[in-house]
């Protein structure tokens, strides 16, 4: 499915860097997942008077981000319960882990794979997010 | 139902199918985490003990360790605790005080046994002790004023001495939070109680301890003003009220007599 117009080369970097947001954390060495959100809330409101391309994109970057949130705030929870707290290492524990280590790691190539084509102006509709942010903005795809 | 709905129920069924069928694998049995985490506090524990005995000589005396396991025995065989994990050592200091490290080490200075007016007191200093040692307060107080990354680091040898001795000194001289205090008092009352021996005595020594030493260093955890020790021997009074027991003797009075004597000396290592 193709966006309603050819985005130009200004628009492409402004949407492509709205996924480069969530790579802040990573890059500045933070282990907090409220970084990531953060650092995508501020371009994403930074940029609500852009094209609808740019925002269409920044949305979709935003959402992403705050269920990665939701899936990794309760990881570092659990964590801290069992350094400072009463809970033990148990399988339930690895287990999540491993799970939501492969879900970043699932995250980081697509949002890698996203910022790239969108960079050269094509429109990538994530599963679920594309889904969710076309509803919120209402369709804009013929 | 929205398009957005299903893919996301669809999205959250593949996150926790995906959670579930890892959480069938015994990945503690796999990785041996319990034996790491027990190897890793041993190493700790055998560090510190170090640290904490350098500079004091331990009393080995076959006479004293004896009545002191003695104790420790009746308190843990009445509470279904594996006595042998608790290791105990007297170490010739005039301060009184008494206190836990990693591994279940339990110090004791010969200065809180001068000070105990009875065997069952001394038994309340170690039914509380032992109180923080099973519900493994000194490693959350450790990681909280250390940090994890340090005790790791201690514990594979690769820390100085002097780290060591201020996790010692963290250890001998620093109280617990008001939490752990009560839960270790609450912990105390129970193991007493249940190997018959009064609870009051427990309440009696901190209540005579924070009257009589006043000018004792408000940071030992057995007089710390937090929670303050007047407050804490009227908890025990009440605690005490809820449990059953038929108070029955800790040592006879030679056995008490012997024990004071010969912690008041220093012999040679067994």
């Amino acid at each position: 499915m193709a966006f309603s117009y050819s985005p130009d080369e200004y628009e492409s970097e402004r949407a492509s860097n709205s996924y480069l947001m969530s790579m802040v954390a990573i890059m500045a060495g933070l282990p907090l997942p409220i970084v990531n959100l953060l650092a995508t809330a501020i371009f994403y409101f930074g940029n609500r008077k852009a094209s609808t391309f740019v925002r269409w994109h920044c949305t979709q970057a935003l959402l992403i981000q705050a269920l990665t949130l939701v899936m990794n705030a309760a990881g570092l929870y659990w964590t801290l319960s069992i350094i400072f707290g009463d809970n033990t290492i148990t399988n339930g524990y690895i287990s999540y882990l491993i799970t939501i280590v492969s879900f970043n790691i699932i995250e980081f190539i697509a949002t890698i794979y996203t910022a790239m084509q969108t960079r050269k102006g094509k429109h990538v509709e994530w599963w679920f997010f594309g889904t969710l942010t076309n509803e919120i903005m209402g369709s804009l795809v013929r | 139902m929205s398009k957005a709905l299903l893919q996301f129920l669809a999205l959250a069924g593949c996150f926790f199918a995906l959670w579930y069928s890892l959480s069938r694998f015994d990945f503690v049995k796999k990785f041996h985490v319990e034996e790491v985490t027990r190897e890793e506090e041993h190493k700790l524990g055998d560090v510190v003990l170090e640290a904490a005995c350098s500079g004091h000589e331990e009393i080995r005396s076959d006479t004293v360790l004896d009545c002191l396991n003695s104790i420790k025995h009746r308190l843990c065989a009445a509470n279904g605790i594996a006595d042998s994990t608790i290791k105990i050592h007297l170490i010739k200091d005039d301060d009184i005080n008494a206190f836990s490290l990693p591994d279940n080490h339990l110090l004791i200075y010969s200065g809180l046994i001068d000070y105990c007016k009875s065997p069952e007191e001394l038994a309340g200093v170690m039914a509380h002790e032992i109180g923080h040692i099973e519900a493994k307060h000194v490693m959350k107080k450790l990681v909280k004023d250390v940090g994890l990354a340090m005790l790791a680091t201690l514990a594979g040898g690769q820390a100085g001495g002097e780290i060591a001795r201020q996790v010692a000194q963290t250890l001998s001289s620093t109280a617990f939070d008001r939490e752990q205090e009560s839960e270790a008092d609450a912990a105390a009352v129970h193991i007493l109680a249940k190997a018959n021996i009064d609870p009051r005595c427990l309440a009696d020594f901190l209540f005579r301890l924070s009257q009589e030493k006043a000018d004792m260093p408000k940071s030992f955890e057995l007089i710390s003003d937090h929670p303050n020790s007047k407050d804490r021997s009227a908890e025990i009074l009440e605690l005490r009220k809820k449990e059953h027991y038929a108070a029955q003797q800790v040592l006879n009075d030679d056995e008490w007599k012997t024990l004071k004597g010969d912690a008041e000396s220093v012999d040679l290592p067994r």
